[in-house]
């Protein structure tokens, strides 16, 4: 079966289109998470392949689904934004061949097909529907949703993996050649740091409205704590170790303003979704969460980094979108969960939606405000990756936990969990989603 | 005088990776009564609590880019760094004016001559 990346049409870059068509009739239902691992191990159960189809089965068994129900697969076939097996080093033959692949050597160890999945899963007999959803969790979940509502899938397995290997990140493939074609040869072979261009956003951000990096102290501090409450997380797996405002002011720069615990770190890790129709939802064993809309942003800066103004511009914009797809307002959301890793985008995020009422300039100020899953205005109650180490997912599977009730000490108490919004990466340039309890 | 000062990740057994230095190894210096501490990635808080977790009570932890401040602080004949980074431990030590160690040249503990000699030969 040829998979091919979702067409521009699936997503919903513009403003004005009204409500989703599909509002409420789609929904997330079962999660599996693979275990964390800082780097792969060289099984071929800890590869990438490995933990996915793991991953991919825990999320069946959660919602209680028989493989040969499922008629869909959305994944990301890259797994890796900057761990490449290095040129010369012998493939890793025994943990390739312990499974059936593709043409393709590397295929389940540094990238990931769906043929390699069905390939390795023969229980999912069902298939019709595949989709590569580029780059994030946050693309798969559109194109599911999008898939699901149009008819193309009626139960669909949602699939993002990550690997990481010894040595340094971003360092090999591309990066440890000669040349690279177009930007990137100003952006990454003579290197700034990837946070680079958030940092100097931050710089601009701290300069506009008179504020300063020890004030994004509270939000990493919370974000730690939450994501130490997030048992699928690395850091609460491996290392249970908070940032306090001491530890994070004493970090050391990787790109000034922009400090250690600023980034998150690569490990490896695996997850699934299952999304259905809503009503398949409400016959399956956990309790469905609903798609209000999804919403892109495909905004091309003026230049390789975007200014502050852009980026202001852009989440706006993101925000008019999500709302107006969904027909909800910023009063509706309950709590967020905006992609934070580099944690000092977060803020653009959240003052682009509006949330609890923010303006531009005002996120840093509300950090110093009770922003803890306990009170009225949590932030970022998954910990995202700097609770919980380098997805891009934890923010979508912390909203289907909250709104199903079962994130477990992570729950929200101060609200109660009803609408709730996710995505990223970036603040220019990115997906999202807008979950609810109901319907709509 | 002598100041030991050890990176964690892929240095000490407690690293992540697990170095092959010991937790023993740093007791021994200690015991020997080194300056001893550590300089470190890992929050601050979390290099203290795992001193703490193995009973070493350790003069200093810090982060990476502060071996300065550490030599400020300490008065001592020599000053070593341990770790397994060419860019994270032995460049900032030696611009810091550490000697630096790879974990398997500290396995030979260098500083045993010196502390051997006494007080007087290291003056």
């Amino acid at each position: 079966m040829k998979t091919s990346p979702a067409p521009a049409s699936v997503y919903r870059t513009a403003e004005g289109l009204g409500l989703w068509e599909h509002r409420g009739n789609v929904a997330a239902v079962g999660i599996g998470h693979s275990p964390t691992f800082r780097r792969w191990d060289g099984t071929p159960e800890n590869s990438v392949g490995g933990i996915s189809l793991l991953a991919l089965r825990r999320a069946m068994d959660d919602a209680g689904v028989n493989p040969a129900d499922i008629d869909g697969l959305v994944m990301d076939p890259s797994t890796t934004t900057g761990a490449f097996w290095p040129r010369g080093k012998p493939l890793p033959w025994e943990a390739i061949n312990a499974y059936n692949r593709t043409d393709e050597p590397l295929d389940g160890i540094t990238g990931l097909s769906a043929d390699w999945i069905l390939a390795n899963m023969p229980e999912l007999t069902g298939i019709e529907f595949t989709m590569y959803g580029m780059g994030c969790m946050s693309n798969a979940i559109v194109v599911a949703a999008q898939a699901i509502g149009d008819g193309r899938a009626r139960t669909c397995l949602v699939l993002k993996s990550w690997h990481n290997l010894e040595g340094r990140y971003y360092q090999g493939g591309a990066n440890a050649g000669n040349a690279i074609p177009g930007s990137s040869a100003i952006r990454s072979l003579w290197g700034t740091p990837a946070c680079f261009g958030t940092a100097v956003q931050f710089a601009e951000y701290c300069r506009k409205y008179g504020k300063s990096h020890d004030m994004m102290a509270p939000f990493i501090e919370n974000s730690r704590q939450n994501g130490l409450k997030f048992p699928e997380g690395y850091w609460a797996q491996h290392r249970p170790e908070e940032i306090t405002p001491e530890d994070y002011e004493a970090a050391r720069w990787i790109a000034k303003p922009a400090n250690l615990f600023d980034n998150d770190m690569p490990i490896m890790v695996s997850a699934a979704y299952l999304f259905t129709t809503a009503e398949s939802a409400r016959h399956l064993k956990q309790k469905p969460v609903y798609v209000l809309n999804h919403a892109t942003s495909r905004t091309r800066p003026r230049s390789l980094t975007p200014t502050l103004d852009e980026v202001e511009a852009d989440t706006a914009r993101t925000a008019r979108k999500i709302y107006e797809g969904a027909g909800i307002t910023a009063d509706d959301l309950s709590f967020e969960n905006m992609y934070d890793g580099f944690a000092l985008f977060h803020q653009f995020h959240i003052e682009g939606l509006g949330y609890r009422g923010l303006k531009f300039g005002e996120a840093l100020d509300f950090y110093q405000t009770d922003i803890s899953i306990s009170g009225p205005n949590p932030v970022s109650p998954s910990g995202g990756n700097i609770g919980c180490g380098r997805s891009r997912f934890w923010m979508h599977t912390d909203c289907i936990q909250q709104i199903q009730q079962r994130a477990g000490a992570r729950q929200v108490t101060g609200v109660k969990p009803e609408v709730a919004v996710s995505g990223g990466p970036m603040p220019v340039g990115g997906n999202y989603m807008v979950w609810s309890a109901t319907p709509g | 005088m002598i100041l030991i000062s050890f990176d964690i990740d892929g240095t000490l057994e407690e690293g992540d990776p697990p170095g092959i230095l010991s937790m023993d190894f740093v007791r021994e210096a200690k015991i020997l009564g080194h300056f001893v501490g550590s300089c470190s990635d890992r929050p601050i808080s979390a290099q203290r609590a795992m001193w703490a977790r193995h009973g070493i009570e350790v003069d200093f932890a810090v982060s990476k880019h502060m071996l300065a401040e550490v030599k400020s602080q300490f008065p001592a004949d020599v000053y070593y760094h341990i770790g397994d980074r060419e860019d994270l431990d032995k460049r900032p030590a030696e611009q810091a004016g550490f000697e630096f160690l790879w974990p398997n040249e500290a396995m030979e503990r260098p500083w045993l001559s010196c502390w051997l000699a006494g007080p007087r030969s290291r003056a």
